[in-house]
């Protein structure tokens, strides 16, 4: 299970949402970072893809990852596009998670991000849609 | 024997800000700008309008409003031809298809000259509305630009490790910045060329932390036209030309970040295509004399570099900040100014690369020659250097 954050405002720039991906999108509002893995290799994906990019296998498996991860790098983005220009400055990021996955998120919470450092994938919840962000992982943030 | 290419004329505009806005009274319009230099271009090579068999042109950026430009352009140049008349795109890499397109004209006997070309205009549009359309060229649309990731903010994640990994700083990468601009300086092409100092660097705003606003490339207008020709064709012309000596590519299979963790700076693709590159013209790092290489923020250069072995790993920012990879130094790297000073009308981009090359391996680099130059070096890439094309080229003068 991943910890969940509330935002009090629209996502400003929403993602589109097929039937297969629903499942990912639902599982973050349940406290679950989902995704495919190969059911022969059992190499995990991500995005969550119908296919295993890794050797075309066609049967994937829908797992749950840890959410926890080492932050690989970060940067605090000051010039953005229209959509996010009320949010500047804002921070991403690139995490390792534990099960050998990479993934790109926001940075999120009050601490300047170290390279090196662990990090938790905390769910978002805007008032209209779900996301995902990254923070350092912390025992303040263990509630 | 297969044929052997060589580009024997080209032309370009200024980098600037060409693109008229839409109240403007007077439009300055793509096809004009680019009939008047693929005119120039031909006349300077000395050659026929009946030679070119080949129209290989970048694709516009969205604001351009004619489309099908490429038959609009054979139409307008009046150019019946049996070579390939078509727009190619591939992100920061499109100028260096466009080239390779006119290439395999000639290599397939398609054309005995063949032109790669193209212009790109956007300055007219504000950058926080450019981004809404290249944030989703670098990033996967509902996982990676629903957070408002820019292009330049994953060359920035790179510089961030990078300063990590090997003890590096900003100052140091910010060192490119300052040497691009001097290099600039003397460019009649480059869009900003008054010399500036690091401290000047390091004062402006953050873009992209640690990236400040010199560190990060401009918002830019450009056109090129490159002549390539069947190299026998080019002999036969009696004047010094320019040989396509080797080529590479290689794409990683990752966009922006591969899902696998992997050494995110150590540029796989460049590895891969330089590898290609220099075995298919029989050569090594230690014998290129000027690399021209895409490189949008101080850090890509300095990684390009690395992953080329033109600078030991781990040591590309420190060579740049001991001016090593100046004019005059060990090897000189982007004597055009690169991107953050000669500009960036990204499409065209790598255009300008082999504009750059062909001067100085022609000798025609003016007060920016590197002396002796014989051997050059262009790179092409798009996303965070996922896909790497890479041309080594030969100065021969007969």
């Amino acid at each position: 299970m991943i910890h969940t954050i509330n935002v009090d405002r629209p996502h400003p720039y929403p993602p589109r949402v097929t039937e297969f991906t629903r499942r990912f999108w639902d599982g973050l509002r349940e406290g679950r970072l989902l995704t495919t893995a190969g059911r022969r290799s059992g190499q995990a994906a991500f995005p969550p893809k119908p296919i295993s990019p890794q050797d075309w296998e066609e049967e994937v498996d829908w797992i749950e990852l840890s959410g926890q991860g080492t932050l690989y790098s970060h940067t605090t983005i000051h010039a953005a596009p229209a959509v996010f220009v009320d949010e500047l400055p804002y921070r991403v990021c690139i995490v390792d998670l534990d099960e050998n996955v990479r993934l790109a998120t926001r940075y999120v919470g009050a601490r300047n991000p170290r390279v090196g450092e662990r990090v938790e994938i905390v769910a978002v919840r805007y008032t209209d849609h779900i996301s995902y962000a990254a923070r350092a992982l912390e025992p303040a943030n263990n509630h | 024997m297969e044929k052997s290419v060589a580009i024997i004329g080209c032309s370009a505009l200024p980098v600037g800000k060409w693109q008229s806005k839409p109240e403007d009274a007077n439009q300055v319009l793509e096809h004009e700008v680019l009939a008047k230099l693929v005119v120039e271009a031909v006349r300077q090579a000395g050659i026929d309008k009946s030679d070119v068999q080949g129209l290989s042109f970048t694709m516009n950026r969205h604001y351009t409003l004619q489309k099908y430009f490429a038959t609009f352009m054979a139409n307008y140049l009046r150019l019946p031809c049996h070579g390939t008349v078509s727009e190619v795109l591939g992100n920061g890499m499109t100028g260096g298809w466009a080239f390779d397109n006119a290439a395999n004209d000639i290599v397939l006997g398609r054309a005995r000259v063949s032109l790669a070309l193209g212009v790109n205009f956007e300055t007219a549009a504000r950058a926080q509305d450019h981004m809404m359309s290249s944030m989703r060229a670098t990033g996967d649309v509902d996982f990676q630009s629903i957070f408002g990731i820019t292009p330049i903010a994953w060359y920035a994640m790179d510089a961030t490790r990078y300063i990590h990994d090997h003890g590096s700083s900003r100052a140091e990468l910010a060192s490119v910045a300052v040497k691009n601009r001097m290099h600039a300086s003397l460019n009649p092409l480059a869009q900003f060329r008054k010399p500036i100092t690091l401290d000047e660097v390091l004062e402006q705003r953050p873009i992209v932390e640690p990236l400040g606003l010199y560190e990060v490339p401009p918002r830019s207008d450009g056109a090129v036209v490159l002549v390539l020709a069947d190299e026998e064709y080019a002999k036969s012309l009696g004047k010094p030309y320019v040989r396509v000596r080797g080529r590479g590519f290689f794409h990683e299979g990752a966009h922006q970040i591969s899902e696998i963790p992997n050494d995110m700076t150590a540029f796989a693709s460049v590895q891969g295509a330089s590898r290609q590159a220099y075995e298919t013209a029989g050569v090594t790092a230690a014998d290129i004399d000027v690399a021209e290489l895409y490189a949008p923020c101080t850090i890509v250069e300095v990684l390009a570099a690395e992953a080329l072995g033109l600078t030991p790993v781990g040591k590309g920012a420190r060579w740049a900040s001991e001016g090593r990879t100046a004019l005059g130094g060990d090897i000189p790297i982007s004597t055009s100014g690169g991107l953050t000073s000669r500009g960036h009308p990204a499409y065209v981009t790598p255009l300008y690369s082999f504009v750059e090359i062909f001067e100085q391996l022609m000798g025609l680099a003016g007060e920016r020659q590197v002396h002796g130059a014989e051997i050059g070096l262009t790179s092409a890439e798009l996303g965070n250097y996922n896909a790497a094309l890479v041309h080594i080229l030969e100065g021969i003068h007969q």
